[in-house]
């Protein structure tokens, strides 16, 4: 019970530091995300209709190598380009984020039935129209679980912004790592755990709607 | 397919019967190199003088991890730990002090009471938070003490590592309050990549430990902290009471370090390691044979 009302304590003491520690968190995390997705998505759709392979294996390798770089040699690479703060953090994890939604998106419009694309042909689409009023939102519950898989993944790496001045939820961890604080461990972990959740579930509901039910 | 599976059973086997070896000595640091390297040194130092076995786990968190590790009785020794530790929330109502030999009487006492840890005297260096300067702002308006800083605080960027921004007694907070300044921007990194950034005249002002070869090598300059607000980080090697009854043996060894390396010694033995890139372990070697240590 004493603990209760010292952790309300603490966050009553600490509530506007936390709150900037947790807009920087949704700030940094969506963005790369949503950064990503606009780039990974078209990407995969024109991977998935071209015939030229060494244009695939060269965007899928080097997606691949992106994913494989450890984090902190990326962040250190990037501080004579990019500075510190924001910008290298959000870069590294638009970085991180494009693989696998460019996996997904590929192997989405891949799966679709070619009959399918047949008989909108046959009913005289456009390739256009195809692509846009049947491939996407057939393809779409795929490129979804792509966007959600890397969001939930997202969120939790952005913890790392922390060691290149970006601040975010990682901030607060590391901080209540370095001085033996349970309290600070707590609140980042347990508010970007509530973040991801909140996340994939308003992404969840957008597929719904979406999507060809 | 078997024979592989069969193999990396065994392997898996023979790894976690290693582990189970009563007669190693388990070190532990955290991410910074002066640990490592006097992880390396006592590594040696027992393997010259007994015939046990030590094995060394790098890179923890940070020092709360390694002082809540030897206590589930994981690690037996820290390589390094530092007096001002004793303020990081291990122990109620303790009062905060700057003064060194108190703080290290603190720790001493403290952690022999609560965790039954030997808290050996200091090895003879310090690697205490500092507000270092990048050479820049020492050849504009070449600032001598913090205070110094005040009537240009709010042009100046500042890069700090990853817990001082929220450390309750010595951290960004009570440093507004004390010095009465604030800076332009503050950001909290890893402490490596805060050296990149000043080098990449991204920042003007670090909190900088005070070891770290990098501020002499950027050619910055540390303040004097003239209203002595920093606490004192004397490093000591930590062992607990049981490895020591085990094994009489080791603590002779943790004695003989006690005031051996001062440090400007440490902070060359850091750039062997960080900037000319050579091995933790040779340089903890070589190290011992020049000094006489080894035969």
């Amino acid at each position: 019970m004493e603990l209760v009302t010292e952790y309300i304590q603490f966050w009553q003491e600490r509530f506007s530091t936390i709150m900037s520690y947790f807009g920087e968190h949704i700030f940094i995390s969506l963005l790369s995300v949503f950064l990503g997705a606009i780039v990974a998505i078209p990407l995969g759709i024109y991977l998935s209709k071209t015939t030229n392979n060494t244009i695939q294996t060269i965007i899928f390798n080097v997606s691949n190598i992106f994913q494989t770089i450890p984090t902190i040699a990326l962040l250190a690479v990037m501080i004579p380009l990019l500075g510190i703060g924001y910008t290298p953090a959000i870069t590294a994890l638009f970085l991180y984020s494009l693989l696998p939604i460019l996996r997904n998106t590929y192997s989405g419009i891949k799966s679709i039935n070619p009959e399918v694309i047949e008989s909108a042909k046959g009913m005289g689409y456009s390739s256009l129209q195809r692509l846009w009023k049947i491939e996407i939102r057939l393809a779409f519950p795929y490129i979804m679980s792509g966007v959600r898989v890397t969001t939930v993944y997202i969120i939790s790496w952005t913890t790392l912004a922390a060691v290149i001045g970006a601040g975010g939820l990682g901030g607060l961890i590391l901080s209540g790592l370095g001085f033996n604080d349970k309290f600070y461990i707590f609140t980042g972990t347990f508010l970007a755990l509530i973040l991801a959740l909140l996340t994939d579930l308003t992404l969840g509901k957008l597929e719904k709607k979406v999507a060809y039910k | 397919m078997k024979k592989l599976l069969f193999g990396s059973l065994v392997g898996m086997m023979l790894l976690m019967s290693a582990c189970g070896n009563s007669k190693q000595i388990e070190i532990g640091t955290q991410t910074y190199t002066d640990p490592k390297i006097m992880a390396h040194i006592i590594e040696t130092l027992i393997e010259d003088r007994t015939d046990l076995e030590v094995n060394i786990t790098k890179d923890i968190a940070a020092s709360p991890q390694i002082i809540s590790s030897m206590e589930k009785g994981d690690l037996d020794i820290a390589a390094t730990l530092f007096s001002g530790e004793v303020y990081n929330n291990h122990f109620d109502d303790l009062e905060f002090t700057t003064d060194p030999e108190e703080t290290m009487k603190k720790a001493q006492e403290g952690f022999k009471e609560k965790y039954n840890f030997k808290w050996y005297d200091s090895i003879g260096f310090e690697n205490a938070y500092a507000i270092a300067v990048s050479q820049d702002i020492v050849e504009q308006y070449d600032p001598q003490t913090i205070s110094d800083l005040k009537p240009i605080s709010d042009k100046l960027r500042f890069g700090t590592d990853t817990s001082w921004l929220e450390r309750p007694n010595d951290g960004y907070r009570a440093f507004k309050k004390k010095y009465d300044m604030s800076f332009k921007e503050a950001r909290g990194m890893e402490v490596r990549l805060m050296y990149e950034a000043i080098e990449n005249d991204e920042l003007d002002v670090i909190t900088a430990y005070t070891v770290d070869p990098q501020i002499r090598d950027l050619n910055m300059k540390i303040l004097e902290d003239n209203k002595n607000f920093f606490p004192p980080y004397d490093a000591s090697v930590v062992a607990t009471q049981k490895v020591l009854e085990e094994h009489p043996k080791v603590d002779k060894v943790l004695q003989e370090l006690i005031g051996s390396i001062d440090t400007e010694t440490m902070s060359g033995l850091i750039k062997k390691v960080d900037i000319e890139g050579k091995e933790a372990k040779k340089v903890a070697e070589n190290y011992l044979k020049e000094q006489g240590y080894l035969e």
